[in-house]
């Protein structure tokens, strides 16, 4: 389980490794907030936010940049941020998944989007690892 | 995919390279840079020409894919490009025009010299920091309603005209006169509607800003004089876009182009790249929404004016004069423009994500002060540098599809300056030669610093040696307001 974040020039480069896609979209939503306001999902697992997210798409690569601009959204909306993942129905065309967070009062970063940009979700043949980069547009 | 390497790209002209359409199989024109070879070779550094030709494959592209000499890597496009498909059955892309729609500039003058303000520079930057809401997830003062939010997607900064937010002989002196006519507010998600509701006034985060500069030198004075500017002049400039909802338009219909491609047999290198037939559905729709958020960007930065008039006041009561529009220009749009091809005039949808219009002289939609000579070009430098004021020319329409570039463009990331400033220093340096910093981090400080930067200089030199637009007037930071 591993998020390291890279340089790119205008943006932020994350690469996400999970021993599950349960993890993967985990750790993607937790290194999003992380971005988002410093350490706040290490801090605090006392969440006061609750909201279902439905998606469809056309492969698994889609269906966590869709989720994620989802999650994205609802959190500048709500105001608040989002650090744990609670998948209800998964396949490879559609997660609904319960997502938890808390309210922020400022965000440390806006990110203007979730790209699609060298995402690529597969899962390794020799460690059986779950791996993708995601490149947020800041 | 095959790395471009300098032995692919062949001179043109003085500024002017290519990649030829045989670099790739799937390219459907070359890929030209506009760029000395100082340039170039920086360019060459990160994987900005690899994907200018990516842009070079999407269906319908006319001519070539360009970049302007302050391109940089971004995620599909690259930032500071030019793309023409032919109407109206060539590709609208939104990724060809960014998520932050309409980003743009403006530029306000003042009576003021820059002696009449020596000694109210840090308090001006304070006032305009206070007045003008900046930095993530801080909203404005405007709630608007649902109905309001309707009217602002159609009527752009006219509807800030209406409400008092500005004079209406501001609409002359922007441009599209800040309203897009095929708006249309229905094809906007309410999602993003909501992100919106609250963030007319606001500049928001990243390289946005607000800056106080003064004219420091003029390099042609009878443009100068046309566009009313002087040597000395105390001016602001403005930097932001649609805010929240403009990236949300981009986000929803990204989204919508990456499922909706295969359906008419489009193929791309990066999902990105996403993009429909303009005359398809989709295509419709997203222009129509598009248009409306670069109404909503342009009534932003009317109402941010109208922010900034307020702080003026209050710092220097009458004797400050106000302020006064000298133009507004986007620089992340898609717009429909004719073109001569092949001995005729044709329309063509020219993507613009990180280059700004640039149409030279008689152009009829300018102002009547500069139908003479040419349509104003603002580019900002980065903090603490220089920006430049330059006139579009007739060369343009030949050469770039009426297009210039954008600013200094970056070369760092911003992981990388932060690691390499030390925001706190760089604030007291610039103060100490007269630039009064506001700004809601030093991370945003840092982010920002001129080192993250091109050398804007070059940048304009190479666009003016080119002869897609004219230098007119150099200026100079005094203040600088930042998310």
């Amino acid at each position: 389980m591993n998020i390291r974040f890279l340089a790119h020039t205008a943006d932020v480069r994350m690469e996400l490794e999970g021993k599950s896609l349960q993890e993967l979209y985990t750790l993607a939503v937790k290194g999003m907030g992380e971005i988002l306001k410093k350490d706040f999902c290490t801090q605090s697992n006392n969440f006061s936010k609750n909201v279902t997210v439905d998606i469809h798409a056309s492969d698994y690569t889609n269906l966590l940049i869709d989720f994620l601009s989802d999650v994205l959204s609802i959190s500048y909306v709500e105001k608040a941020i989002f650090c744990s993942v609670h998948i209800l129905e998964f396949s490879e065309y559609n997660i609904k998944a319960e997502i938890k967070g808390s309210d922020v009062k400022m965000f440390d970063e806006e990110i203007k989007a979730v790209t699609y940009h060298e995402a690529n979700v597969y899962k390794d043949k020799e460690d059986q690892i779950w791996k993708t980069c995601i490149i947020f547009d800041i | 995919m095959r790395k471009v390497e300098k032995h692919h790209i062949k001179k043109l002209e003085d500024y002017l390279w290519e990649i030829p359409k045989s670099f790739r199989q799937d390219m459907r024109v070359p890929a030209r840079v506009l760029a000395s070879e100082i340039i170039l070779d920086d360019i060459m550094e990160d994987r900005s020409l690899n994907q200018l030709v990516n842009v070079a494959t999407l269906p319908g592209i006319h001519k070539a894919s360009m970049v302007m000499p302050d391109v940089h890597e971004g995620y599909g496009f690259p930032i500071g490009g030019v793309a023409a498909t032919i109407f109206p059955d060539g590709v609208i892309s939104p990724g060809g025009i960014g998520y932050d729609i309409n980003c743009g500039v403006r530029l306000l003058l003042s009576n003021l010299h820059i002696e009449d303000i020596k000694d109210h520079r840090e308090k001006l930057s304070k006032e305009l920091y206070a007045q003008i809401p900046s930095g993530m997830g801080k909203g404005g003062q405007i709630k608007l309603t649902p109905l309001q939010i309707d009217n602002v997607l159609l009527q752009g900064a006219e509807w800030a005209v209406e409400h008092g937010y500005g004079q209406r002989e501001d609409l002359e002196y922007m441009e599209s006169h800040g309203r897009l006519q095929d708006a249309d507010p229905s094809y906007i998600s309410d999602m993003a509607k909501k992100r919106g509701s609250n963030q007319l006034g606001t500049i928001g985060s990243g390289n946005h800003f607000v800056e106080v500069d003064y004219i420091d030198e003029i390099y042609n004075e009878d443009i100068a004089n046309a566009f009313n500017i002087q040597p000395g002049q105390v001016v602001v400039l403005i930097h932001t876009g649609s805010r929240g909802l403009g990236h949300q338009v981009a986000t929803d219909y990204i989204r919508i182009m990456v499922n909706a491609m295969s359906d008419y047999g489009i193929r791309l290198p990066d999902r990105e790249l996403a993009c429909v037939p303009f005359n398809s559905v989709q295509g419709q729709r997203y222009f129509k929404a598009m248009c409306a958020a670069a109404n909503f960007a342009w009534c932003n930065r009317e109402i941010i004016s109208w922010e900034a008039g307020k702080a003026w006041k209050n710092v220097f009561d009458d004797f400050g004069g106000g302020l006064k529009l000298m133009y507004d220009v986007a620089h992340n749009i898609a717009k429909i423009e004719t073109y001569t091809i092949d001995g005729t005039d044709k329309k063509v949808i020219v993507h613009r994500k990180g280059a700004t219009r640039a149409f030279g002289p008689g152009f009829t939609e300018l102002p009547e002060p500069y139908k003479e000579v040419g349509q104003p070009v603002i580019i900002p430098g980065s903090m603490g540098t220089c920006s430049y004021v330059l006139a579009g020319t007739e060369k343009s329409r030949d050469i770039t599809f009426g297009s210039c570039c954008h600013g200094a463009g970056r070369r760092l990331s911003r992981r990388a300056a932060k690691l390499q400033v030390n925001a706190p220093v760089l604030k007291e340096e610039l103060k100490e030669r007269g630039i009064f910093v506001q700004a809601g981090s030093y991370k945003g400080i840092a982010e920002e610093a001129p080192i993250a930067y091109k050398d804007v200089n070059l940048v304009v030199d190479t666009v003016q040696n080119s002869g897609i637009a004219k230098k007119v007037a150099k200026l100079r930071p005094v203040a600088v307001i930042k998310g």
